[in-house]
């Protein structure tokens, strides 16, 4: 989900998919949205590699892209007043932008692929009937091991628990952020990742410190593609979409879903309440969740559509995830929760978090 | 000159807005927290209090000091030797000396940094080579030997020119002088040379020191994420917590630090200078 490298990278380049558009396109763009620039916040390394061209060229209008890797980090932005069309947060953060009345709903009118959605990830509580939001990649949080060095019978009796295992010491990769690895600790107590509990979250911080004194973990972002993709270690804490990367490059890994529930998420698309080009906005996130550009940014990145068809495709026989266990992540499992906004939880997390890094 | 004396105001503009303006900023989140409905802001020492208060932050403060100052002892130790065979080349082959000491620092810092975690590697290159001798696997990457290979590599060079530069300008003549007065090569090095040459290191050592002791990507890629670094939790307070105050307080703390350690390496400096001049 964070692309740190792409981001930097990225804003040092300060690319933009600009292509060649003629005048005339332009003209006629103008005339029927209003506008022919559309501005895109986007996830670093969340899109396919010639959908902005295709886009800008269907409807004769430029694309201006600028990446972030954090939610957080797309939320400050946006506060400091920097104006976009779309953006692509997580569900947690829709739910603060929607109660924060900075976001504008979406207009159904324009939305006549919206049937193209996977049905399971419509209508969710942080977006109750999709008034403001359109899905754009889902999937959930799991743990990738190495098959010939750590057996199933293991992971089916211990799950999370695993992580604490001194048979691994020294072969453990944690997701280095606060909600994900909190979100681990709380699961593996059997306690809800959205508890604002004090006892429950102080177990939790134990938990995650008696990890550190016991196994010497590594913390790690998107390194842990790379890393786990050239078999460092054994064990690793990540994201669906990377994990189904990673089982694609490296045959003897597998994705292992655990018993006591674990975070799934939804990146959606929507439109802030301050956007120039509302009218091209919609156009674009009713284009996007078509078959084509949805599959071209799955295929390359390995996060799940949100496009059914596109997800049946490159699961089925002959797609590029065919039989690849992180592509199609767990659905309506009871203990699988969606984050929650909780800001109680959130500076809590961040305080006992900061102590589990300085140890 | 009175002709050339207006082109100093786009700088003043631009300092203020770009140096004076932050750092003022700074220190106004730092004092204040979010008041009441009559008044906006008021007066806290809050932030500072909660800082030293538990002793989390001060260890991670101290640990981001700590590979700061082992970063610089060993560039000034690399550092040192290399400069000083480069000034003492021919001319034509000191030019492109300096341009493969510069020739690195071309190419992004963030780009050459991952580029080590693929040298260190279990599967690394590193690690084959020892391989085809029946050496290791050795852990190498995500250790603190990792993170200070990286911060040394990344920042040998600016202590490399600073001291080249002392080293170049310095007239030859003394240490001949110094020689004819029956001086060896070692005391002449360390009478004459290595105090004269002393204001590059000095600046070689703020060029080093103070990206060190606030770099948070190194530590990050390199060290495995277990060494959370003073960069890390300013970065935090302002993008997850949203914790602004907290987090201005603590890069103010920093900035303290820093301009102590500048001021106490300058008075060092000009006590030896001194002293080396006397004897």
């Amino acid at each position: 989900m964070k692309k740190l490298f792409a981001v930097i990278l990225g804003a040092a380049l300060m690319v933009s998919g600009c292509g060649g558009t003629n005048d005339e396109a332009r003209q006629a763009a103008v005339e029927k949205y209003g506008s022919d620039t559309l501005k895109l916040f986007n996830w670093g390394e969340y899109i396919g590699e010639d959908v902005i061209s295709d886009f800008e060229e269907e409807f004769g209008v430029d694309v201006i892209c600028e990446y972030y890797d954090s939610n957080e980090a797309m939320y400050t932005k946006l506060q400091a007043g920097d104006k976009y069309d779309v953006l692509v947060p997580s569900d947690y953060m829709i739910e603060r932008l929607i109660r924060e009345d900075m976001l504008q709903p979406i207009d159904k009118s324009v939305m006549t692929n919206i049937g193209n959605i996977v049905p399971e990830i419509m209508d969710l509580e942080f977006d109750p009937g999709n008034v403001y939001s359109i899905p754009y990649f889902y999937g959930n949080v799991g743990l990738v091991y190495n098959k010939n060095n750590v057996s199933l019978d293991d992971l089916e009796a211990e799950g999370y628990n695993i992580l604490k295992d001194t048979k691994y010491k020294g072969s453990v990769y944690i997701y280095d952020s606060e909600r994900d690895a909190f979100m681990v600790a709380l699961k593996a107590l059997g306690y809800s990742m959205n508890t604002d509990n004090e006892e429950e979250i102080n177990e939790a911080y134990n938990w995650l410190m008696e990890l550190n004194d016991t196994m010497e973990p590594s913390y790690v972002l998107d390194e842990v593609i790379d890393a786990m993709a050239n078999g460092n270690k054994d064990i690793a804490v990540v994201y669906s979409g990377d994990a189904a990367f990673i089982l694609s490059e490296n045959p003897d890994m597998g994705y292992f879903e655990p018993k006591e529930g674990t975070n799934s998420w939804t990146d959606s698309m929507v439109i802030p309440k301050n956007a120039e080009n509302p009218k091209l906005a919609n156009e674009f996130i009713n284009w996007y969740i078509q078959y084509d550009p949805s599959y071209a940014g799955s295929e390359e990145i390995g996060y799940t559509s949100s496009n059914a068809e596109v997800v049946a495709d490159l699961s089925g026989e002959g797609g590029a995830y065919y039989q690849n266990e992180a592509y199609i992540p767990r659905t309506g499992y009871e203990k699988d929760e969606i984050f929650r906004d909780n800001e109680v939880l959130r500076a809590k997390l961040s305080e006992l978090y900061a102590k589990v890094k300085a140890e | 000159m009175r002709d050339f004396k207006g082109m100093v105001y786009p700088y003043i503009i631009w300092s203020f807005a770009l140096i004076v303006m932050p750092m003022l900023m700074i220190v106004i989140y730092a004092f204040t927290k979010e008041g009441n409905s009559v008044m906006n802001v008021r007066f806290t020492l809050e932030n500072f209090a909660y800082f030293f208060k538990d002793k989390v932050f001060v260890d991670v403060l101290r640990r981001s000091l700590m590979i700061a100052v082992i970063t610089t002892v060993v560039c000034i130790l690399l550092g040192y030797p290399v400069a000083y065979v480069i000034a003492r080349l021919k001319p034509s082959s000191q030019m492109l000396m300096v341009l493969i000491i510069t020739l690195p620092t071309w190419i992004n810092m963030l780009v050459r940094t991952y580029a080590l975690r693929g040298i260190l590697d279990k599967t690394g290159v590193v690690n084959s080579i020892l391989g085809l001798f029946g050496i290791g696997p050795i852990k190498l990457l995500e250790t603190p030997f990792a993170v200070v290979l990286g911060m040394v590599y990344n920042f040998v060079p600016f202590m490399i020119l600073q001291v080249y530069n002392s080293l170049c300008k310095m007239d030859y003549s003394y240490i001949e002088a110094a020689n004819d007065l029956g001086a060896d090569n070692v005391q002449s090095f360390f009478r004459v040379t290595l105090p004269l040459s002393l204001p590059g290191v000095i600046s070689g050592i703020a060029l080093v020191f103070l990206p060190a002791v606030s770099s948070f990507f190194i530590p990050r890629l390199l060290g495995g994420g277990q060494y959370m670094l003073i960069g890390n939790v300013i970065e935090n307070q302002f993008l997850i917590t949203g914790n602004w105050g907290f987090g201005s307080a603590i890069s103010l703390i920093m900035s303290v630090i820093i301009v102590l350690a500048m001021y106490l390496t300058r008075y060092v400096d000009k006590k030896v200078s001194v002293k080396g001049g006397n004897d």
